[in-house]
């Protein structure tokens, strides 16, 4: 399995480091250079961590922990109204982006208040997009135990809950962190930050759990080397977009329209076999973006043996 | 009334309270407060007895007056006020009867410098304006069906989400009374 890292150092001689990475099968995802300083993601078979850490000492950089690299996850408000945002839902999304995750913020149209409170079809759709959510919740123990919960019972994907009241349990998520609801300030205090580092840690427990199950039935291959292959494409290196190609846990998403450009996706090689062969690519419902999952392992056996069956 | 323990609401509705009115420059101006929340029932009263506004601004702090042919010229010297200043001369005069010569002059047709020298601004309705931004700012968003009692010394506004029952405006005007004549806290 691949594992997603951060070096974080300067550019002396990070061109050697480029070059091993390269030589262990690992792939390098993002690089940031500002001014003398460069932080590069990259994506390295889980053996070979050894030597990437020999290499960083060497070169006077270091490893940086980033368990939510390769994710992209939404954290979700009942509305963008001042009363929940910016606070706590920007620094909710701050955190998960200093630990490697791609974050959103969204807010639902129709999420305010209790009877009335409601998302709909197409915001849940949105939401299943990403690797997981986020919810960030309000005050009152009664409004979110009957009403509030309602919001993300049909989501498909793992969901946190923050909130403010003690809660033991609250169905419908796979974990909920207490203590935070409303804020008209930034999270900044020492028992607030204590909060924040909660809600990644029961991120970090989520994801692992999805990484866990994705490994009982593994990819085809690993998004980072479809990365690889599709930043090559001419449209990408175009693409005037903050971070064009995005990983998920089980694909990516490239933000290039669908509908224009399927085909020349559908056609990519990955290790002699077309993308669209061991992929499904769909539009994405944010617009402008195309969605890829990749197939597992058995999934493209499958595919072969029907395909072998019907040319015989 | 609900069942549920709601313990950190209180708190943390209040603390929030606390901190908008610091944002908004106006925690000297909020003599006590009350808010009370229920949300089995579900409403969300607060009633806030007014603190004194700023000292009264007289036109002359904010403009020099000079006599004039056609009445007296007034020339801003902070323009800050500026708005404020023209919508009281307007509501006095008429718009007829007040020019705006240039961005800092103005010219009131047949008022006499005294008559405008003993002048004041209200900054009561100031601070009422900042105190019901700082309600909204905490008011839940969805209740929006709302029932509000203001007078000369306090505010009460009682909001819910779908029909306002009798009893809460009851319970609105009860506490609003012990608001207003509530001493300092």
């Amino acid at each position: 399995m691949y594992e997603v890292l951060m070096y974080d150092g300067g550019v002396y001689k990070v061109n050697e480091l480029y070059e091993l990475v390269e030589d262990v099968g690992g792939f390098v995802l993002q690089k940031t250079q500002i001014q003398v300083q460069i932080t590069v993601t990259m994506a390295i078979p889980e053996e070979e961590r050894t030597a990437i850490e020999a290499k960083t000492r060497e070169l006077g950089g270091k490893i940086v922990h980033v368990p939510l690299a390769g994710t992209e996850i939404a954290v979700v408000a009942p509305t963008l109204g001042r009363h929940h945002m910016p606070h706590p839902t920007c620094d909710i999304a701050e955190q998960l982006r200093r630990l490697g995750a791609i974050t959103v913020v969204m807010g639902l149209a129709r999420g305010k208040g209790r009877r009335t409170s409601q998302i709909n079809a197409d915001e849940k759709a949105i939401i299943e997009e990403y690797d997981a959510a986020v919810f960030v919740l309000g005050n009152f123990k009664d409004c979110i135990l009957e009403h509030k919960v309602r919001l993300f019972e049909d989501i498909q994907i793992p969901v946190v809950a923050a909130c403010g009241p003690q809660l033991d349990s609250l169905p419908n998520c796979e974990a909920v962190v207490c203590g935070i609801g409303r804020k008209v300030e930034r999270m900044r205090r020492e028992e607030e930050i204590k909060q924040l580092d909660q809600i990644s840690e029961a991120m970090e427990g989520v994801i692992q759990v999805k990484r866990r199950e994705l490994e009982e039935d593994p990819l085809f291959v690993h998004p980072a080397e479809v990365k690889d292959r599709i930043s090559e494409l001419e449209v990408v290196q175009r693409s005037l977009r903050p971070a064009p190609v995005v990983l998920h846990l089980d694909g990516l998403r490239v933000k290039i329209p669908y509908k224009e450009w399927k085909d020349q996706l559908s056609a990519v090689d990955v290790y002699g076999r077309r993308l669209g062969d061991i992929a499904t690519l769909s539009d994405s419902r944010l617009g402008g973006s195309t969605l890829i999952k990749i197939m597992t392992r058995a999934e493209v056996e499958y595919h072969d043996a029907q395909r072998k069956k019907g040319t015989v | 009334m609900t069942l549920t323990d709601e313990t950190f609401a209180y708190q943390n509705f209040d603390t929030i309270f606390k901190q908008i009115l610091q944002d908004l420059g106006v925690n000297r101006s909020v003599k006590s407060y009350r808010i009370i929340a229920n949300p089995g029932a579900p409403y969300f009263l607060i009633s806030l007895k007014f603190g004194r506004a700023r000292s009264a601004v007289k036109v002359t702090d904010m403009s020099q007056l000079n006599v004039h042919t056609g009445g007296t010229a007034l020339t801003i010297t902070d323009e800050s006020w500026a708005p404020a200043l023209l919508s009281k001369l307007w509501q006095r005069y008429g718009r007829d009867r007040v020019e705006q010569l240039t961005r800092f002059e103005i010219l009131i047709h047949g008022a006499t410098t005294e008559e405008l020298e003993s002048m004041e601004l209200d900054p009561g309705e100031e601070l009422k304006t900042k105190l019901l931004d700082a309600v909204w700012r905490l008011f839940p968003e969805g209740f929006t069906v709302r029932y509000d009692i203001i007078d000369d010394k306090a505010m009460t506004i009682i909001g819910t989400e779908h029909d306002m029952k009798p009893e809460w405006i009851k319970v609105a005007k009860m506490v609003h009374e012990d608001v207003r004549g509530k001493e300092d806290q």
